[in-house]
């Protein structure tokens, strides 16, 4: 192959280094007028009105509230639960209930200070375990925005292993993560001539935002248009919310008439935007006399916030993978989303299983503890082998699991077992007051969408013939650091013979590139990658049947000279659903993804117990992800991922008072410096997917599943004693290790 | 207010309103858009800019800072076609993922090489430190550094001759003055009520927040007889308005002071030190602040001056409670004194912070004792920050100790228990009570155990 797996430059890299890239805030918009929202201070009430200041010149602005809004009332995603702006009642911290649009920065900061909603406040719910107490009630029935389970074919089997076996049981928790994409959520809007509005933004979804525009705004999607600036990262974080931001611009420029900018500062942007659900996990693991595991009852909780938004298939992605990379003959696992008064959790790299494979890897590591064996020991022999079944039914294939070979390279490379014991002993006789420890984790994560889901997104790819012999990908996966701008004209170049320079790729536009889907779940690669290789196949043959004999077999002089005559060839690729793949949504039974991506990790790290600050040291990483289309950006992608998955597990810290979030800006919200990163050993290991382009398998997700559990596991090695949650910020693991002495 | 600056090698003549951050003039009035804004509190570097060769944070400079001086952006770096070798490393090793902080990361990689062309890998990291990245986890971007350096580059710009103040505009809506003498800032000072701005790195961030701007603004960095280190036989005179970075490039506080060394090199990131002063530090009055106790132990004088003349507070005495400071509203901090502490006196510098770098302290410590003849600990001083309303000063700690042999059992630990014992921390968003109480024991142990 000439251009796939080849370590070329990104192809947005040189105007990314030289100041050039415009992202939204560097757009020049003359006359734009800026928009913001008068937000929520409690977590529930009633909402009584909106007071304004009669000091205030009310007629150089505009203001929307609920009942200015002539559509239906609500930001579509899973559900419409979430409306625009509240009616009559407010359910979280920071929930816009009314919009402000004004033509400059300190006339907006001027109205929003002289609005006052009128709120009595009302008792609210606040934690997972008060939301499943049920003793107040304030989504739905019950509290539960989504209820799934897992069921083992043979029950009365699993009850009798459950009652046979011996438990071990374990309880983990994990907190929030903000995603800190170092650019803030912006858009701007701006209405059409024909009554309708066009939106630029930051954003991983073109189309999911074009919906929600269609739905409240109630105009055809002929005059909406949703155009994707470049994105200075996104992590998931930029999925949903945008959708919440594009509507609340749309409502103001059609409002003014003029085009309206809301561009976030970080601490608007932390205080509005979603985070990665807060989690409770509950394992218990019926282990036979010998050690064998016999089977396991599982129960993930994750705190939705307030609205549903995507919390159903996060949930739905979490208990698919909360019994780990391990075979355990029984499962059943149960999944709820549990709504509290909180603003709403959303998409986050990884989208729950982070949370639930963090409760999987230290419930491992609790069973060799309680079985006194060696982690590594428990794993090697409890490893997923081909012919295995996940617990929901799926048979992993022959070449179907990597897991064992990652787990093998990963020990080799970092010299585990070697490290375990130096570190052992050095602990045993250190004097001063650092701890070193060294821990593993053994993940994988599913690509693309879960079950049928990519039947039902029916991704469509385009890639247009240019007269000067070029061609041009059109889709609507988006750049936002993660490489899509440089891997699918890669993809391309390959299947259409030509150098990287010669493919572009269009920016993502709703009116411009056809539907394929969202740039979400690590699909892009492997599943709009693959309906890409289609594509230029359709192009390629559409070139040779419209080839007049002058250009003969030549494909590149047909669709140059097709072009050149004003009628560019466009070739077409369409997701071609597999019928052997089962599933059944309603039970979570089947084939739930068509590719598993695995890693390893290694964690080294030390503790200071005077400070009780952790500082991870090295970390190596093993991971199978089918085949790499550009190794640096692999390697980048784990990377990054990787140390989002550490912080996440000891630096990363989100606080609430009474629903708001005390930790709310970047002096409070601590991510890594370059400091606190450590040093990185990431090896490739490429199993090429039949199901993926040209073998490749997701891999943007991966990397944030393993690094906390190794982390974890390495602090246990270092303390003798293993924090159940995360983040192990110093205080709590000080509280934690007090608690253990009486 | 007309101000002249070069901007990346070109004489720029503005005529801005003078509290304006320099960012926004740069990505507004001069379209140079490539400078980023990532939280415009000076944590994220995606604003940073060099001014006279030195990595500064655009968010936190006034605009009316600028003037006399050489910017230069990332637009100023290098293109395409003439590029900076570090901008060739970053697309080659996979150093930039979404871009966003790039510029900013690219401008403290130069400033590093610029000092130090060939930088250990720690060196780079501490380099980079105050400018946050969320993608790529800092692995490609080390890379891309280690492969640029040693390679030569064009120096940047001269800066341009600003001699002669900016003339403020009577449209100004904040009155900002710009002495260039100390006894025309203490006029200025007694002529009515003024903000003191020196760094900004404080004051910046608090308007970032919400701070109402004040409508007469006083700015000290202008003030040669403010900045400096003067070493004598008898101590040092520091300049209120000289920066951590002076502190830390200073081989004689390095040697002769080093626990104040330590609590400046601890201090945010490379953009912050060379922002951030001494008199700003010990005039914000915040209780994490960790230079104070590190001159409070080295037993600083403050320095202040007005029209009356000079008054001295030693810093132990200077704190009346939360954020305030024995500073009267006519007086400006001058200069902090510290004598030359005894040869034999050992000192250290103790941070529980929130992260490596750019890291407010959860608690901090800075101790100082002696052991005389008898193996007895003498001149005992023991300042804590983070755990009370201002700096703790640990008094029956310090008591118990002083005199008490350094080879008594238990010393340490019961130490720390007296420590813990006597401050009443509170819980925040940084620390729990509880954990504040037991760190700062095991700091005072630490320290003990030598
Ligand atoms: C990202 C970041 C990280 C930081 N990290 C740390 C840290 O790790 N440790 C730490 O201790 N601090 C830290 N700080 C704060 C530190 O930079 C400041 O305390 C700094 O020393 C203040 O100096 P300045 O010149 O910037 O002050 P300014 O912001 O200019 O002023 C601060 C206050 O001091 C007053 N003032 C200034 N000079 C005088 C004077 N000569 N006389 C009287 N009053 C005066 C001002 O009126 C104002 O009230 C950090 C700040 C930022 C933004
Ligand atoms: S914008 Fe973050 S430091 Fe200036
Ligand atoms: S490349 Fe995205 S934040 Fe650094």
């Amino acid at each position: 192959m000439k251009v796939v797996g080849k370590p070329l430059p990104r192809r947005d890299a040189w105007d990314k280094v030289t100041g050039r890239t415009r992202f939204i805030a560097d757009i020049p918009r003359p006359g734009a007028w800026f928009g913001g929202a008068v937000r929520s201070p409690v977590a529930r009430g009633r909402l009584r009105g909106l007071v304004r200041d009669g000091g205030f010149d009310w007629s150089q602005v505009v203001v929307i509230t609920a009942g200015d809004l002539s559509g239906p009332n609500t930001v579509a995603m899973i559900r419409e639960d979430l409306p625009l702006l509240p009616v009559d009642e407010v359910a979280f911290v920071g929930q816009a209930v009314a919009l402000v649009a004004a033509p400059d920065p300190a006339t907006l900061a001027g109205a929003l200070a002289a609005l006052r909603p009128d709120i009595e406040e009302l008792p609210a719910v606040l934690s997972i375990e008060h939301a499943l107490r049920g003793d107040r009630v304030i989504w739905g029935e019950d509290n539960l925005i989504a209820d799934y389970t897992i069921a083992p074919d043979d029950m009365d089997a699993f009850t009798a292993a459950m009652a046979r076996g011996r438990i071990i049981e374990g309880v983990y928790h994990t907190g929030y993560q903000e995603h800190i994409y170092l650019e803030p959520q912006g858009v701007t809007a701006t209405p059409r001539p024909d009554g309708g509005v066009e939106i630029l933004g930051s954003l991983q979804c073109p189309f999911y935002v074009l919906n929600a525009l269609t739905r409240a705004l109630g105009l055809e999607r002929d005059r909406l248009v949703v155009r994707q600036a470049p994105t200075g990262g996104a992590f998931g974080g930029k999925e949903d919310y945008p959708s919440v931001i594009a509507l609340q611009a749309a409502v103001l420029a059609m409002a003014s008439g003029r085009e309206v900018a809301m561009i976030y500062g970080r601490h608007e942007d932390i205080i509005a935007s979603t985070k990665r659900h807060p989690s409770r996990t509950i394992q218990r693991t019926a282990v036979a006399p010998g050690g064998r595991l016999l089977a396991a009852d599982i129960d993930v909780v994750l705190d939705a916030g307030a609205f549903t938004t995507l919390s159903p298939v996060v949930l739905s992605r979490a208990i698919l993978h909360a019994a780990g990379s391990y075979d355990i003959p029984l499962v059943r696992i149960r999944g709820r989303a549990v709504a509290t008064n909180t603003p709403p959790n959303g998409a986050f790299r990884g989208f729950g299983v982070p949370q639930s494979i963090f409760a999987a890897e230290r419930h491992m590591d609790r069973i060799a503890r309680e079985l006194g064996e060696d982690p590594l020991a428990l794993r090697r022999r409890s490893i997923l082998k081909p012919g295995d079944a996940l617990p929901h039914g799926q048979v992993l294939p022959e070449g179907g699991t990597a897991a064992s070979l990652v787990l093998e390279r990963a020990i080799e490379l970092s010299g585990y077992e070697n490290r375990r014991e130096e570190i052992a002993a050095a602990n045993a006789s250190a004097t001063g007051p650092e701890r070193r420890g060294i821990g593993v984790s053994l993940v994988h994560h599913g690509a693309g969408f879960t079950g049928d889901g990519e039947d039902k997104i029916d991704a469509v790819v385009h890639v247009r013939g240019e007269a000067d012999g070029t061609a041009t990908v059109l889709c609507s996966c988006v750049e936002m650091g993660q490489g899509a701008e440089t891997v699918l004209p890669a993809i391309a170049a390959e299947a259409l013979g030509l150098p990287l320079e010669a493919v572009h790729y269009h920016q993502p536009d709703t009116g411009a590139v056809p539907d394929s889907g969202p740039t979400v779940a690590s699909r892009t690669t492997m599943v709009v990658g693959k309906v890409l290789v289609q594509a230029c196949g359709d192009l390629a043959e559409q070139a040779l049947t419209h080839g007049t004999d002058a250009h003969g077999t030549d494909a590149r002089a047909a669709w140059s000279a097709r072009a050149a005559a004003g009628e560019p060839l466009v070739g077409e690729g369409r997701y071609e659903p597999d019928s052997s793949i089962r599933w059944d949504q309603q039970h979570h039974h089947g084939d739930a993804y068509q590719g598993y991506a695995w890693m390893a990790t290694v964690v080294e790290t030390a503790v200071d117990t005077d400070t009780w600050e952790i500082r991870p040291e090295r970390v190596t990483v093993v991971a199978e992800i089918g085949k790499a289309i550009n190794p640096v950006l692999c390697v980048g992608q784990i990377e990054g991922g990787m140390l989002q998955s550490l912080a996440w597990a000891y630096l990363e810290e989100v606080r609430l008072d009474g629903g708001r979030y005390l930790n709310d800006r970047l002096a409070t919200y601590i991510i890594p410096t370059c400091l606190d990163a450590p040093a990185y050993t990431v090896k490739l290991a490429e199993e090429p997917s039949p199901r993926g382009a040209y073998g490749s398998k997701g891999l943007g997700e991966l990397p944030m599943n393993g690094g906390a559990p190794a982390l974890a596991a390495a602090v246990e090695h270092a303390l003798g004693t293993a924090p159940d949650f995360i983040p192990m910020t110093p205080d709590r693991l000080l509280a934690h290790l007090q608690e253990l002495q009486p | 207010m007309k101000i002249v600056c070069t901007v990346n090698g070109q004489r720029r003549e503005l005529d801005v309103r003078p509290m304006r951050r320099l960012l926004d003039v740069l990505r507004e009035d001069l379209g140079l858009t490539g400078t980023k804004e990532g939280c415009g509190e000076g944590e994220c570097g995606a604003c940073a800019v060099h001014v006279d060769g030195r990595l500064m944070n655009a968010c936190q400079m006034p605009v009316f800072q600028a003037h006399g001086r050489g910017i230069v952006t990332i637009e100023g770096l290098g293109d395409r076609d003439h590029p900076d070798p570090l901008q060739a490393a970053f697309v080659e090793t996979g150093g930039v993922q979404c871009g966003f902080c790039t510029p900013g990361l690219l401008m403290a990689s130069r400033a590093l090489l610029n000092a130090s062309p060939q930088p250990t890998e720690t060196e780079i990291r501490e380099g980079l430190a105050g400018n946050l990245c969320r993608c790529t986890g800092y692995g490609r971007v080390i890379e891309a550094v280690q492969l640029a350096a040693g390679v030569p580059v064009v120096d940047a710009p001269a800066p341009v001759d600003g001699s002669g103040l900016p003339v403020p505009a009577p449209d100004d809506a904040v009155h900002v003055l710009i002495p260039d003498r100390l006894d025309q800032a203490l006029a200025d000072r007694a002529a009515g009520p003024c903000t003191i701005l020196a760094g900004g790195t404080d004051l910046m961030a608090a308007f970032n927040a919400g701070l109402p701007v004040p409508d007469r603004v006083l700015d000290v960095s202008c003030l040669q007889e403010l900045r400096g280190i003067e070493v004598t036989a008898a101590g040092v005179r520091i300049g209120s308005a000289t920066s951590y970075s002076d502190l830390i490039d200073s081989p004689d506080v390095t040697r002769i002071w080093p626990a104040m060394a330590e609590a400046a090199r601890l201090v945010g990131a490379p953009a912050v030190q060379n922002m951030g002063t001494v008199g700003g530090n010990l005039a914000n009055a915040s209780p994490g602040a960790d230079l104070v106790p590190a001159l409070a132990a080295l037993a600083g004088v403050v320095v202040l001056v007005s029209r009356q003349g000079e008054r001295r507070v030693p810093v132990t005495e200077f704190y009346r409670g939360y954020r305030d400071c024995d500073c009267r509203p006519d007086e400006l901090i001058a200069a902090v004194d510290l004598p030359t502490p005894a040869p034999d006196l050992r000192q250290a510098f103790f941070k529980a912070g929130t992260r490596r770098a750019q890291s407010i302290a959860r608690v901090n410590l800075a101790a100082c004792a002696r052991i005389d003849g008898q193996g007895s600990l003498r001149d005992v001083r023991l300042v804590a920050g983070s755990v009370a309303p201002t700096i703790a000063l640990l008094p029956r700690t310090t008591a118990w100790l002083e005199g008490r042999a350094i080879s008594a059992p238990n010393l340490a630990d019961e130490a720390a228990a007296l420590a813990a014992d006597e401050i009443t921390p509170i819980d925040d968003v940084r620390a729990s009570a509880a954990y504040r109480r037991t760190v700062l024991g095991n700091l005072v142990a630490r320290f003990l155990r030598g």
